[in-house]
């Protein structure tokens, strides 16, 4: 047996001798055609928008270094200005401080802005480039350019809601308000769930489920906070009513026994 | 013995007579007026003493006193940048000697403490003549925690009241101080630290001892804008002045310690205030983390498992405290409105802390003093932070 199998392992001949099926190799050709086709289209493709690519890159790299070039220059010239010292003379930023000084922050400004300015030229490098150099159309592009856009406002939104979030709870707390931690996050997930939603809506994503779904949170959010606050200060306010009523209804009482003198606190 | 000037002749076009003394007063009622000039008469019998106030000129107005019109000014409980500009102001128009600068209530001072702030700076020995008043206990509790320790500490002087409201000033000091008001054109009702310019200027400071007197107080009893608006004020005068402070300097030694005011039965609300910490310690600990080092709230956890009875927050502690927080603002760590709101609830404990011990039998002036000298202990671990304030993130 296995000599047999042995013999025939050597024979060059099939050992069916089948008659040749001549449709098989078209199929197989055409389906090599069609990949050889198909990989050509996307070669094709990259080759066409891979200077693109490389133009966005180009142009980030390039404005990054102007940036940060023009943002040294500024700290130097505005260091040398003494221009955190005259702020601070003239009382801006009083209400509202950044976490850095305004000489920082002007340097960091300007770097940003080039950066940015950087990535649109870059985009619309690409956007050139790619228009050029193919008659496809997918819809990448236009999530490039809103992707910026909706990334500023989750940045932003996230630094509203933690400047609010602290201003609550810092503000609560000196209230003496128990819940202050509380309507803190409360405050904090309102911004946050506005922010997103506003992010999801310029990404075009979702449509009138985002709209549905952010009403949805942000009433729930917004019920939690009043019922919250709602109960939490329900003896309260109990209790301003009943002496409300009590002084208006009630004659007025005997004088209650003399309590110890409290001392008066002066800060100032 | 009595005349009744009219504002009118003395508004006269003709230029004025050198002035030896130029008292400044608010407005105040006519009785409370009426007070004053006569303590003022009392003292400078016969010296052509001008005062400009704003207040209507009494009927009877004692002799050797002249009386001038005066813009409004000086209504608040502290002196501010328009209150320097002004007085400059005045001081110009009328060539003064001398300036006495009164704040409101400024009848309740006594006659020899008028005497005392003039005499100093009238001989011109002095530039500026700081009042040590006598207060009620547990009143000023803003200015011993926190402005007398780091005007001490930073500025090398021993002015017990650096917001004083009442000052005598050289011709010189009121120049000097309205240059400070002018930097702070943005805010007319910024309020300016006279100690501190005078330091940074080399003038010569005295502080006199002048008994009680009845302080005006905000309108608001609330403490959350009263520390935001004084502390922060302090404290970017400081940051302003860094380069003055950073310098070692000898404090002047301690003067004899005047008679404390004396005490009231009753206890003050101290339950209340450790309560207020202790809550501010749950829900705030995030908040001062970024703020304190370990160290420093190692020792605050240490103080959230006291009661109230036994509350007392080491002097050590406090300084550190104030220092970082210091260092906080400079470096703008957090929002600076956050940050020094986050500062009361500990500010609080301070005070609790301080009533603990005073009811313990410490005397009040004592532990103010100790205060004092921690913060003087202390200094090197500001001037540290200051110049190097990312060694110690590590």
């Amino acid at each position: 047996m296995i000599s047999l199998l042995a013999t025939m392992l050597q024979q060059d001949r099939p050992l069916m001798p089948y008659p040749p099926y001549t449709e098989n190799v078209s199929i197989l050709r055409q389906m090599s055609d069609a990949l050889h086709m198909s990989l050509n289209r996307v070669l094709s493709l990259l080759i066409g928008v891979l200077p693109g690519i490389l133009a966005f890159f180009v142009a980030l790299a390039v404005f990054a270094l102007i940036g940060k070039v023009i943002s040294a220059f500024l700290r130097w010239i505005l260091t040398l200005c003494k221009f955190d010292a005259r702020m601070a003379r003239a009382g801006t930023g009083a209400d509202w401080t950044p976490s850095n000084s305004p000489t920082a922050l002007t340097a960091r400004i300007t770097f940003w802005v080039f950066v940015l300015l950087g990535l649109v030229i870059g985009v619309s490098a690409f956007d050139t480039s790619y228009a050029v150099g193919s008659a496809l159309s997918f819809s990448l592009l236009p999530y490039v350019t809103h992707s910026v856009g909706a990334i500023l406002l989750l940045i932003g939104g996230t630094l509203v809601a933690r400047f609010l979030a602290r201003s609550v709870l810092i503000g609560a707390v000196n209230a003496q308000l128990q819940y202050a931690r509380f309507l803190s996050l409360g405050v904090k997930w309102l911004v946050l769930v506005l922010t997103a939603a506003m992010a999801l809506e310029h990404l075009d994503i979702g449509g009138s489920i985002v709209e549905l779904a952010f009403g949805i949170l942000f009433g729930g959010i917004v019920l939690t906070l009043a019922l919250a606050v709602g109960l939490g200060s329900r003896q309260l306010v109990s209790r301003s009513l009943e002496s409300h009523v009590e002084r208006s209804d009630r004659a007025p009482e005997p004088p209650s026994p003399p309590t110890p003198p409290t001392e008066t606190i002066r800060h100032f | 013995m009595a005349s009744a000037d009219s504002i009118s002749e003395l508004s006269s076009p003709s230029p004025p007579p050198v002035t030896g003394l130029l008292v400044i007063v608010p407005a105040m009622l006519p009785e409370n007026l009426e007070v004053l000039l006569n303590n003022l008469a009392v003292v400078f019998p016969g010296e052509g003493l001008l005062v400009a106030t704003e207040s209507p000129a009494p009927a009877l107005v004692p002799a050797g006193l002249r009386i001038v019109a005066a813009p409004p000014w000086g209504s608040g409980w502290s002196l501010t940048a328009a209150d320097f500009l002004h007085a400059w102001g005045l001081a110009q128009e009328h060539q003064a000697r001398a300036i006495l600068l009164l704040g409101p209530g400024a009848d309740s001072l006594g006659a020899g403490a008028l005497r005392l702030l003039a005499n100093g700076v009238l001989a011109g020995s002095v530039d500026l003549a700081v009042p040590r008043y006598v207060l009620p206990p547990h009143a000023g509790m803003i200015n011993s925690a926190i402005l007398y320790p780091l005007t001490r500490a930073l500025f090398a002087t021993r002015v017990r009241f650096p917001a004083a409201i009442d000052l005598g000033l050289s011709p010189r000091m009121p120049q000097q101080l309205a240059a400070a008001a002018q930097r702070t054109a943005g805010d007319p009702e910024a309020m300016l630290w006279p100690v501190n310019e005078a330091a940074v200027a080399g003038f010569a400071i005295e502080e006199f001892d002048v008994g009680a007197r009845a302080l005006p107080q905000p309108a608001d009893a609330d403490i959350n804008p009263i520390l935001a608006r004084v502390t922060g004020s302090l404290f970017a005068d400081i940051e302003m002045k860094a380069a003055y402070w950073q310098r070692a300097r000898r404090v002047p030694p301690a003067r004899r310690a005047p008679a404390e005011a004396p005490r009231v039965d009753g206890a003050a609300d101290v339950t209340r205030m450790v309560e207020s910490f202790h809550f501010a310690y749950s829900n705030l600990l995030e908040i001062w983390s970024l703020v304190l080092p370990p160290y420093s709230l190692l020792g605050l956890k240490h103080l959230s498992q006291m009661s109230a009875l036994e509350f007392r927050m080491p002097d050590s502690l406090w300084a550190r405290i104030v220092y970082d927080f210091l260092v906080a603002y400079r470096l703008r760590t957090i929002n600076r409105g956050h940050l020094l709101g986050a500062l009361i609830p500990l500010y609080l404990g301070w005070v609790a802390g301080h009533i603990n011990l005073t009811v313990a039998g410490t005397s009040a002036e004592a532990h103010i003093e100790a205060v004092a000298a921690a913060f003087e202990a202390d200094k090197p671990y500001l001037v540290s932070r200051w110049r190097w304030p990312d060694r110690f993130n590590a």
